[in-house]
């Protein structure tokens, strides 16, 4: 009887640390790290850090969209880059608000079309055929930007979407709440997310179903390229504009490395969105988190890395498959 | 040789098409070349094109290196920092006027336990190659910026001559008339190609290549050939770090980094110009070189950042349908 409850306690802890590790490890981090700075839990210091994560949020779940279903994006970086400038723009030009957010999300859409076009059709792989889409996006960025940067002020419509608050909650975190709130119920309730994730991850069972590895793939990038449209064009409303910072390689990494933190929320390493939102949070309150402490920021891309590393490998350490992935 | 016989078998004008669609990515990439070559005849200046094939050369062995990595189906996001951390770390050593041969060998060995590293994730760990080698990206990164105070360049060519004669002579030398830079680079290419085409390591990476589970049940040592690709391409990376340095006479922490996705357009080009899209050292030479000799066009013809990658995605959105759909015609 002793025995067999020891047992059970420890199929219970280990039970424990497989599948909430991650969470218990990101908590315990930023709680250490914030406790320690004392400014960090005042509540207009976390409105800001909430503010300031939102895009990269926004970014990862786009990402995650298209990983659900066997894809892979790579241009996501250079996407948000684009239409960040495009938004700055317009709202240059005079456009109003919502047309800006209108054109933001076809641009999106657009990408996410050719991207479908090159992995569906003349099938390359979406690594190398997003890998491309990037390359080709900076190029059309620098091309219209000029290489300057384009700066905003005394916009207060536009502004409101990016730095408004509504009481003391930030806008920008209301929408991304209630974009992940909606894509979690896409993806996880309705029968077309669901054969998306069937795709992604059994395309031989799936297959079998006869359930299709194009409309799939087609939704994953149109809906991914959507959002990330949408973001860039709330990042510029965010930062004032659009800078020319050659930032869209480490964007597009963070956005990568939050979906995939997010797999380790669940035991059989499945992408969720809710998942990916709260470790897109965790990786950009860390880095608050590390200012508040006085942690030079040169060390913080290597934090980041061997936290990545490190958590991911609990969850895959038990299969220990040799890590191929689909290039070519 | 399997080509001939089909093309003797049919008809000569079958055999002529079959030719063409063979070999239409490294014909089409000729005729951009000369193309190029009409738009400005500049470019084509014997001093122009030589002078490419010695800037290339770093390029060249970098992409052997990623080439490395992706014979096995992998990939190595890290490969453009090893160089860097490398080049970085013989410029120090060159400044603090260590002796000779630590400078040439410590960033090697730099390289060899950065590849030890990955080759432990990805292989015996079982971490998704992406993952791995990024996170080793970031750390090095990290590193890299601690060891230079926040990107401070080592600056080299203000040292005393004596002090750098032995370091500059890798990139700036010159033996027999041709710059040593282009002998050595030649010699890479042979030793890499040994390793790839000529060893057991490399029919077996071959395998691992083609279907891990079946080389694992022939007797392949499936995770060290997994690893050891992993080590090849961050030595060969390293030593093109060094070179580079030795070739520029600085080092700027974080620079090399552009070079990863001019990496990955030399491998890409270099699968599709082999037979059967495999992953072959020459292949990526002449893929790295054509790189090369594009970006060197749109400098001579004046025209900005925004236009070479445009020109750099089309060129590997192009290749790449031909390959892919030369491979739904086979």
């Amino acid at each position: 009887m002793n025995k067999n409850s020891t047992k059970l306690n420890k199929a219970f802890w280990e039970d424990l640390i497989l599948r909430r590790g991650t969470m218990i490890g990101m908590i315990a981090i930023i709680l250490f790290l914030g406790l320690r700075a004392p400014s960090f839990f005042r509540v207009k210091n976390l409105m800001d850090v909430l503010k300031q994560s939102c895009i990269l949020i926004l970014v990862a779940m786009g990402q995650t969209v298209v990983l659900v279903s066997g894809g892979f994006d790579m241009s996501a970086g250079s996407l948000l880059q684009l239409t960040a400038n495009l938004a700055a723009g317009f709202i240059l030009a005079g456009m109003k608000t919502p047309s800006v957010l209108i054109a933001g999300i076809a641009v999106g859409l657009a990408v996410g079309l050719v991207n479908t076009f090159f992995v569906v059709m003349v099938k390359i792989p979406a690594f190398v055929a997003t890998l491309a889409m990037m390359l080709v996006l900076s190029g059309v960025t620098t091309w219209y930007n000029k290489g300057k940067s384009i700066t905003l002020s005394n916009e207060p419509g536009f502004f409101f979407l990016g730095q408004g608050y509504i009481g003391p909650i930030p806008v920008l975190f209301i929408i991304t709440v209630a974009v992940m709130l909606l894509l979690h119920v896409f993806l996880k309730k309705t029968k077309t997310g669901l054969r998306m994730y069937s795709v992604g991850e059994n395309y031989a069972a799936a297959m079998l179903h006869g359930i299709s590895k194009k409309k799939a793939l087609l939704i994953s990038f149109m809906l991914g390229g959507a959002l990330i449209g949408a973001a860039g064009v709330l990042q510029a409303s965010y930062s004032y504009g659009a800078s020319t910072m050659s930032t869209t390689l480490d964007f597009l990494l963070q956005a990568l490395a939050a979906s995939l933190l997010g797999t380790t929320f669940s035991r059989t390493e499945e992408l969720s969105v809710i998942g990916t939102a709260i470790s897109a949070l965790f990786i950009s309150s860390l880095s608050s988190a590390l200012i508040a402490n006085g942690v030079s920021n040169l060390l913080q891309p290597g934090l980041l890395g061997l936290i990545l590393v490190v958590s991911v490998m609990l969850t895959v350490i038990k299969k220990r498959e040799i890590g191929q992935v689909t290039i070519f | 040789m399997l080509s001939t016989k089909t093309a003797a078998g049919g008809s000569s004008s079958s055999g002529l098409k079959q030719w063409l669609i063979q070999n239409s990515v490294i014909l089409g990439m000729i005729a951009v070349l000369i193309v190029f070559g009409i738009i400005n005849p500049k470019f084509a200046a014997p001093k122009n094109l030589s002078n490419v094939l010695y800037q290339s050369s770093l390029l060249i062995i970098m992409a052997i290196g990623m080439m490395m990595a992706m014979s096995v189906k992998a990939v190595d996001l890290s490969i453009a920092y090893v160089a860097d951390a490398a080049g970085l770390l013989a410029a120090m050593m060159v400044i603090r006027s260590w002796p000779s041969a630590a400078v040439f060998l410590l960033p090697v060995v730099f390289g060899v336990f950065i590849g030890l590293c990955n080759c432990l994730f990805v292989s015996y760990l079982g971490l998704s190659a992406i993952i791995a080698t990024l996170g080793q990206m970031l750390i090095i990164r990290s590193f890299e910026l601690m060891l230079t105070n926040s990107a401070e360049a080592q600056i080299l060519f203000m040292l005393p001559p004596n002090q750098t004669k032995t370091f500059f002579y890798l990139g700036t030398g010159k033996l027999f008339g041709m710059p040593f830079l282009t002998i050595f680079t030649v010699l890479v290419i042979i030793a890499a190609y040994f390793i790839r085409h000529r060893t057991v390591l490399g029919r077996e990476m071959d395998a691992v290549n083609g279907n891990a589970r079946v080389a694992l049940l022939s007797g392949v040592n499936v995770r060290k050939v997994f690893g050891a690709a992993f080590i090849l391409g961050s030595v060969f990376s390293s030593i093109s770090g060094i070179a580079l340095v030795s070739r520029t006479g600085s080092a700027v922490p974080t620079s090399v980094e552009g070079y990863l996705m001019d990496c990955f357009v030399s491998v890409y080009l270099g699968a599709i110009i082999s037979k059967n899209n495999r992953m072959t050292v020459i292949g990526t030479a002449i893929g790295a070189l054509f790189t090369r000799l594009v970006s060197n066009w749109i400098t001579i013809m004046g025209l900005g950042a925004a236009h070479k990658d445009i020109i750099n995605g089309a060129i590997i959105l192009a290749a790449l349908s031909i390959g892919a759909l030369k491979k739904q015609h086979e």
